[in-house]
């Protein structure tokens, strides 16, 4: 059904928005209409997000992003509240995937999601006062706050032989920042609670009043490990808003290093799954090694070795020689060879893949709930990706295979990426056997109005809803799939053994950076 | 040769090289793995950093976290001290009993647990809860290839079973308990599949969970108690497997010299061979725990009743 159908059907009347189809509901049927569009019509909740409009309309919005992934659409359904009474029902009641999203709001925006099962904060640590709100449009970014200390609970279990450990922020090796309380019997995971957001940069913020090109530095940096991926979907939001489409050569390259950055990580997760999660420490020498040679690829072709600094509004930064064209052809082709070998070998350990395999299972049912994105819900069976459902750049031309598991453990995703991997390694080939030579870049004059900009990054579906107004960003929300994948540890962890967390952690290789954005 | 000095050739021997066979270990685990890896001789770098380094404690801390690397250490030294590692027939030999020896390695686990407990760190516990859980499932192993060896040679010290002159050609059943003895020496030193002894995760950490609270001196003296306890096991098997490498009093001082090269190259090859055995397999899954150790008592099990029918004909 399309959205069209989809409408009839519900009896709304939408608009169309740069490919973005919106509708208005009153805040006292948003919760059932949201609901129904997620039970009834099978849509997953893609994204939750709210904007001040007190300065226009004197309401809040609140907006809730639907995926018709059949009819490559995006529905936007969106409710207005009072300013001096910014309150609706809980949605994620109904729908959990917005449990989140709602806490965000209530914490960013003071708006309250009656009735939400769990109320505490989440973005807000202890040390920010009450009534702090910082995405509302007369907070200042530069505020200086005062020391507070409101409680900030995680959940605790009670009973004999039952305790508590907890781990991080600061953790041994060098990734950032987060708490994780575990509750545990003996050696077995009770339940598993994180804490995050204690590195919130509040890139939302400081991107409002911005250019696009003075926004894309900072989206570039939200996180390290996807810098092309931010910015693309940002750059398709921006080009959305400005009515332009891109050359062919430009999408041809986008593509290219898009997949390129996927290739990158994919081999580099592999290498720290099955090398330091089971101790098997030649994948990781091995595959550490391979993952190298990639980066310093992106730093001889790009100057920088995150695959940064290339996508850009209009097109890409700089056009590619031939040389530089056969230098990535061969080095990944050769990295991705050598890689091969490395995971078949991995492949065919029996003692290696008895750790892999019933460890961190995610269940269907709770992937759709939790509204679980990319390589970890496509693990446990869901059949998405935005490379197919809402085709970029020329995924509409080069049609890309999705791979799709059912077992859902830690197996299940390493060999989702191995599987990956050989796609995105004949995609790559592909883009270069039909590169066509043209333009790299055309001009991109950003127009008042909303747009939407979606990619399938290596860690899933990643949005960036942008509105401008006077050619300056008014709004832009980043959804980096981490957020919707974090809370996926509360559900794949507990009955597994303590010991064997780590490796459910690099299986699934989440953000904090993209998180605490 | 005079036994006392015999035994402090050895203690000297084994307290000095056992920093370098840890060093060959993880070089050779680097090489395998196709990264440089350091130098053979960094252990020795490491233990001199620490001595110098300040120690942090807790505050909520009892004697007995203070006291624990004290009698780690010097569990360990009554292994370097008594067990037939370099000679045979040392002036501490007779010391060597396997209860007693047992009861050394026991002491020192012990403390170790304590020492890990003490803190009331989540890591501490954790790790100490694992130690305990592997302990005692180590333990009717332990029993069992002593008793094996006390049988088929008549002694119940280490010295003197070692004298015997038993090789694998005479008493096939050695074979089968010396391999049981390995996995001990594995499960017992943290080493695969037990234990991870280079994980920077401490979820997944056994030994290096207990003393994760040392820092400085106390660290260096519990990281050389492993270094000297792992060099005493490599010995003492390989010595099972050749007896005739050891040195008596009777021999002369260039036997001796011969003895120390045999006991580096022991040491070199027995590193080599973990090093080989850690790159090829993945750490057990702790749950898994119970079948390999399961395992090493049923060879043990084995190797006694082929003692007790060799023994009956």
């Amino acid at each position: 059904m399309n959205a069209k159908e989809l409408l009839e059907r519900l009896e709304l009347r939408g608009d169309v928005e740069n490919g973005l189809i919106s509708v208005r509901a009153e805040r006292g049927v948003f919760p059932s209409l949201c609901t129904r569009l997620a039970d009834e019509f099978a849509l997953p909740l893609s994204l939750l997000f709210a904007t001040d409009d007190r300065k226009g309309s004197a309401t809040y919005g609140v907006h809730a992003l639907f995926s018709l992934d059949a009819s490559h659409e995006w529905l936007l359904v969106s409710t207005m509240l009072p300013q001096e009474d910014p309150r609706y029902e809980s949605l994620t009641k109904t729908v959990m995937a917005a449990h989140w999203y709602e806490r965000y709001a209530m914490d960013m925006f003071g708006i309250v999601a009656e009735g939400h099962p769990d109320g505490r904060r989440l973005v807000h640590h202890e040390n920010v006062p009450l009534g702090t709100h910082p995405l509302r449009k007369d907070f200042a970014w530069d505020t200086r706050m005062d020391h507070a200390d409101v409680p900030y609970p995680m959940a605790h279990v009670d009973g004999d032989g039952i305790y508590e450990i907890p781990v991080g922020p600061i953790h041994a090796g060098i990734i950032e920042p987060g708490h994780f309380r575990f509750n545990v019997a003996g050696e077995r995971i009770i339940t598993l609670e994180g804490k995050l957001f204690f590195t919130h940069k509040g890139v939302e913020k400081l991107l409002e009043g911005k250019t696009p090109a003075q926004a894309l530095p900072f989206i570039e940096r939200i996180s390290g490990d996807m810098a092309a991926s931010h910015a693309l979907a940002f750059c398709q939001a921006v080009e959305a808003a400005s009515g332009v489409s891109i050359t062919r050569r430009a999408a041809q390259l986008r593509m290219l290093v898009h997949e390129l950055e996927r290739v990158t990580m994919h081999l580099h997760d592999i290498a720290n799954m099955c090398g330091n999660g089971t101790g098997f420490t030649v994948m990781a020498a091995q595959g550490f090694r391979i993952k190298e040679r990639l980066a310093r690829l992106s730093d001889r072709v790009f100057g920088n070795r995150f695959w940064r600094g290339f996508v850009q509004p209009g097109g890409v930064a700089k056009d590619l020689t031939d040389a530089q064209l056969k230098d990535l052809r061969e080095t990944a082709s050769a990295a991705y060879a050598d890689a091969r070998e490395l995971i078949d070998m991995g492949r065919h350990l029996d003692d290696l893949r008895e750790r892999l395999e019933t460890t961190g299972v995610l269940k269907r049912q709770a992937a759709v709930a939790y509204g679980a994105l990319g390589l970890p819900a496509r693990a446990s069976g869901l059949d998405r990706d935005v490379r197919r459902d809402h085709p970029y750049a020329e995924y509409g031309t080069l049609p890309t295979e999705v791979v799709v598991e059912t077992s859902g453990d830690v197996y299940a995703r390493f060999e989702m990426r191995r599987r990956e991997l050989a796609v995105s390694a004949g995609l790559i080939a592909r883009i270069l056997d039909s590169l066509e030579p043209g333009d790299i870049s055309v001009s991109c004059q950003v127009k008042d109005g909303s747009a939407l900009g979606a990619v399938e990054s290596w860690r899933g579906e990643l949005l960036a809803f942008t509105r401008f107004k006077d050619g300056l960003i008014d709004r832009c929300v980043v959804r980096d799939p981490s957020f919707c994948n974090w809370a996926l540890f509360g559900e794949l962890a507990p009955g597994n053994i303590v010991p064997d967390f780590p490796l459910c952690n690099k299986s699934l290789n989440l953000s904090y950076s993209g998180t605490d954005l | 040769m005079n036994p006392v000095i015999l035994t402090l050739i050895q203690t000297a021997v084994v307290l000095a090289l056992s920093p370098f066979a840890l060093g060959c270990v993880r070089l050779f685990k680097a090489r395998l793995q196709g990264r440089r890896g350091a130098s053979p001789f960094q252990p020795y770098f490491a233990f001199a950093t620490l001595l110098r380094k300040e120690m942090v404690i807790s505050e909520g801390v009892s004697w007995v976290f203070r006291l624990t690397p004290y009698v780690v250490l010097a569990s360990s030294l009554f292994l370097a001290l008594v067990l037939p590692l370099v000679v045979r027939g040392g002036a501490l030999g007779s010391l060597g009993d396997i209860f007693v020896t047992a009861g050394a390695l026991a002491v020192g686990a012990i403390f170790l647990v304590f020492g890990g407990l003490d803190t009331g760190s989540a890591f501490g516990g954790m790790g100490s809860s694992r130690e305990m859980t592997i302990a005692s499932l180590l333990e009717p192993t332990i029993i069992l290839v002593f008793a094996t060896l006390a049988l088929a040679t008549g002694s119940t010290g280490l010295d003197g079973i070692v004298s015997a002159g038993l090789s694998v050609g005479s008493a096939p059943f050695l074979a089968l308990t010396i391999a049981a003895l390995a996995l001990v020496a594995l499960a017992e030193n943290a080493r695969y599949p037990a234990d991870n002894p280079a994980t920077h995760l401490e979820l997944t950490m056994v030994h290096e969970a207990m003393i994760l609270e040392y820092s400085g001196p106390y660290l260096a003296m519990l990281e050389y108690a492993s270094t000297i306890k792992l060099s005493a096991f490599v010995l003492l098997i390989a010595n099972l497997v050749f007896p005739a490498t050891l040195v008596g009093t009777a021999s002369s001082p260039a036997a001796v010299i011969l003895a120390v090269g045999a006991t580096l190259l022991k040491l070199v090859l027995g590193m080599g061979a973990l090093a080989l055995l850690e790159s090829m397999i993945s750490k057990m899954r702790f749950y898994r725990m119970q079948e390999y150790l399961t395992g090493a008592f049923f060879l043990a099990l084995s190797g006694l009743a082929l003692a007790l029918i060799q023994h009956a004909v």
